[in-house]
């Protein structure tokens, strides 16, 4: 079992695409919107804490995740209306 | 505010672009995700036409990429050359079957005869995954020309703008192929 943190954040990775693929079989709605919206939020953490290296530099790492959770937020705010018909 | 510059790994120029281009890609996903709520059903309908699986597989595909960019810089960064290029390579090539992939989706869109004017929403589709395509085709020259050269802040550099290529497809994929 590898404690590489590269290695795990890939292997996250890979399972949270896997389950992002498995949502093309939830009906359309704000469930499917909100559980596609959270593994993307979930995978963009791990790419810039991971890859681009932020999990060594906590200030910057709050910014990017904040920016991102707000984006996210966002774009579930707007998929929610959706759901709605608004 | 050096201290803070110099907690940033890599190269700052090289994150003032990748903001730059998250902020681009941002308001392209939030004019579709608008855009959407004036004609739900044609844009659920529209986007039937697109092959989840296929993008899903590319998900997979540039994660992996990423990783091995990522495991290149460490490799950079304790002078293993002949390792770091082998790693560089193995992503360019991922690179390059995520673009045999997109080519794949958008010659099946052609031979359906949609075009980037057939419903607003595959204009966005096009406008979007296009302009990441040309991304992806960036990053594969970017990482090339990193291999050569025995830099390891090159090559950091050059990972992080396919890490950004990376990142923007994972926030991407929900928006264009998933939400309905």
């Amino acid at each position: 079992m590898t404690r590489d943190p590269l290695l795990l954040a890939w292997a996250g990775l890979v399972t949270l695409s896997l389950a992002g693929a498995g949502l093309s079989l939830v009906p359309a709605g704000p469930v499917l919107s909100l559980m596609a919206l959270s593994l993307a939020l979930l995978k963009g953490r791990i790419i810039l804490h991971r890859y681009l290296g932020l999990a060594n530099a906590p200030r910057w790492r709050r910014g990017f995740d904040m920016v991102l959770a707000g984006f996210c937020a966002g774009l579930a705010g707007l998929a929610l209306l959706l759901g709605t018909g608004i | 505010m050096t201290d803070l510059l110099d907690e940033l790994p890599g190269e700052p120029m090289m994150w003032v672009l990748i903001v730059s281009e998250l902020l681009v890609f941002g308001a392209g996903l939030a004019a579709l995700s608008a855009m959407r709520l004036t004609d739900p059903a044609g844009f659920a309908e529209a986007q039937a036409h697109l092959n989840r699986a296929g993008a899903a597989l590319n998900t997979v595909v540039l994660v992996t990429s990423g990783c091995l960019a990522a495991l290149a810089v460490r490799a950079a960064q304790s002078g293993r050359e002949g390792r770091k290029r082998a790693l560089l390579a193995g992503a360019m090539v991922l690179g390059v079957v995520f673009l045999v992939i997109k080519g794949q989706e958008y010659a099946a869109k052609a031979a359906e005869g949609i075009t980037w004017e057939t419903h607003p929403f595959f204009t966005f589709y096009y406008l979007l995954t296009g302009f990441h395509a040309a991304h992806v085709v960036a990053g594969i020259v970017l990482l090339g020309l990193v291999a050569v050269l025995r830099d390891p802040r090159a090559t950091e550099t050059g990972a992080a703008f396919w890490h950004m290529v990376d990142l923007v497809w994972v926030l991407l994929f929900p928006v264009v192929y998933l939400i309905r």
